[in-house]
């Protein structure tokens, strides 16, 4: 990684300075997964990107504009992986995004977007594989999303302010991107003295000392960017669908009594 | 433009149908995950090695700087395969064919590697993706793809800018404001991406955008003799690895 200028702060002269910095620990490199593997994380992910791919469809289909839009938010995603941000422990790594991409898109259109920029980071940046798409798009564009908006929905559902909600629903879905890694090549490689227990030990420890820190620093910076884009992007976030309001206030808005008192309160 | 797709736009092969590169370069990543690392992932490495320098003329110094980062993953992620946990000689100790394990994963994940960067630097972007229409991958998701690709460069240009902006501004001089840097590049990539589609679609729509991207792309025909050569080069590598070893060991007593 090469250094960041102080005078400057810029280490990257060149796009593709800014994009060798993408995380490359995150995807699993071309040939890495024997045959089988390889095939069976890409049955597992076909159905899901299925999945995403109709909803995409039919999406284009009722709204000719949302191609351009989903093409943004592609773009978005592409460039939200090359951020460089520091991390906790004083090392600096990228952040995964699919938390942020999985609140504004939903998770089955970041499953088809995550599978784009998947295969272009393998074609044009020699991240990642071919080979291993199936394993990577089932990290990173489907359990990660997932698993990030599940935390966001469940908290929003209980009220929980939207930023706290934000944060954990980034800090998750960066960590479960890396256990289902960890998983992925335990599976592939397992320890010969305890099997595949050992071999998650193994690349869990390794996974764990870099990525605890890196999911907590993705999680502050997400509401860093949330906090900005609720400033001057509130018409985007609401077309987006992004729930603003918690189930609670929202309810309690609609009521005119509630929200009398709602404005009283403010009045006090 | 990334340095991989400049490279595949200058390319002696551009004009090839990507059919033809990626019976090739894509095949010979399936062999060398395949076929066992030694011979065959050896040979594979060879053969991606001298094709990709030699008939596909990529310049090495190119080549290096995108191959390096796959080989970084590879080395780290096969170090866990020289230790064991648990077993009969303790809790943490070295795995008895540990080294040869890392060593024909290196090999595999290497020559795999090459395969496609062949494709990748023989095969610009903008050529490969109308053709995945017909494919089966459905027109609009080709569409956000195209729109995708395209919209990347210029984000990361503006970001590239901003960033200058934020260090002039000296927004990388502490820690906090690294944070609030960081927070407003990735904002401003989100308005900015969004305001860039919203001004294209005004434009595409004043010139009666229907819903689809129609782009030009150059007319190139399949070339039975190039795809038969590759094939054959395929064929020539899977009897050469299973052959070696009978001919080594009688060479070799």
């Amino acid at each position: 990684m090469s250094p960041v200028s102080q005078e400057t702060g810029q280490g990257a002269s060149t796009i593709h300075e800014v994009l060798e910095r993408v995380c490359c620990a995150m995807h699993i490199a071309e040939g890495f997964l024997p045959p089988a593997h390889a095939v069976a994380w890409g049955v597992a992910s076909a159905p899901f990107v299925v999945h995403g791919v109709r909803s995409l469809t039919r999406e284009v289909r009722e709204h000719p504009e949302s191609t351009l839009l989903l093409g943004a938010s592609g773009a978005f995603a592409f460039v939200l992986s090359a951020l460089k941000i520091p991390s906790v422990t004083g090392s600096c790594s990228h952040p995964t995004g699919t938390g942020l991409g999985a609140i504004l898109f939903r998770p089955p259109v970041m499953a088809v977007l995550g599978t784009i920029t998947l295969l272009f980071q393998a074609l044009l940046l020699a991240h990642g594989g071919l080979t291993t798409l199936g394993a990577n798009v089932f990290s990173m564009a489907i359990v990660g999303p997932w698993a990030g908006y599940g935390i966001y929905r469940l908290l929003r559902r209980y009220d929980v302010s939207l930023m706290v909600a934000v944060f954990f629903a980034a800090f998750v879905a960066d960590l479960s991107t890396y256990c289902v890694t960890s998983v992925q090549l335990a599976l592939a490689f397992p320890d010969p003295g305890s099997g595949f227990l050992g071999a998650l030990g193994k690349f869990g420890s390794i996974f764990a000392v870099t990525q605890i820190p890196l999911a907590v620093s993705e999680g502050l910076l997400t509401v860093l960017v949330m906090r900005l884009l609720v400033q001057s992007s509130k018409g985007e976030l609401t077309r987006l669908g992004v729930f603003l309001t918690g189930r609670k206030t929202a309810a309690a808005a609609q009521t005119p009594s509630a929200r009398t008192d709602a404005e009283e309160e403010a009045n006090r | 433009m990334l340095p991989i797709d400049e490279a595949a736009h200058s390319s002696r092969w551009r004009r090839r149908h990507p059919v033809d590169k990626a019976v090739l370069g894509l095949g010979l990543t399936v062999l060398a995950i395949s076929l066992p690392p030694w011979p065959g992932a050896a040979l594979v490495l060879v053969t991606a090695l001298t094709t990709l320098l030699g008939p596909a003329a990529v310049p090495p110094r190119r080549l290096w700087r995108a191959y390096r980062v796959p080989l970084g993953f590879c080395a780290t992620g096969a170090l866990p395969l020289l230790v064991q946990v648990g077993g009969p000689g303790g809790f943490f100790g070295l795995a008895e064919h540990g080294p040869q394990h890392a060593a024909a994963l290196l090999l595999r994940t290497s020559a795999a590697s090459l395969g496609v960067l062949l494709f990748a630097f023989t095969t610009p972007m903008s050529d490969l993706l109308p053709r995945l229409v017909r494919a089966g991958v459905p027109a609009p998701v080709v569409d956000v793809a195209l729109v995708t690709y395209r919209m990347s460069f210029l984000l990361l240009d503006s970001v590239r800018h901003i960033r200058a902006a934020q260090a002039a501004r000296l927004g990388h001089t502490t820690r906090a404001a690294t944070w609030r840097s960081l927070a407003g590049l990735g904002a401003t990539a989100f308005v900015r991406a969004f305001d860039r589609a919203s001004r294209l679609h005004q434009g595409l729509a004043g010139r009666g955008y229907d819903g689809t991207l129609r782009v030009l792309v150059p007319e190139t025909r399949i070339s039975p003799r190039f795809v038969t050569t590759s094939l054959a080069l395929l064929a020539a590598l899977v009897t050469l690895t299973l052959l070696l070893p009978y001919v080594l060991e009688r060479l070799l007593p």
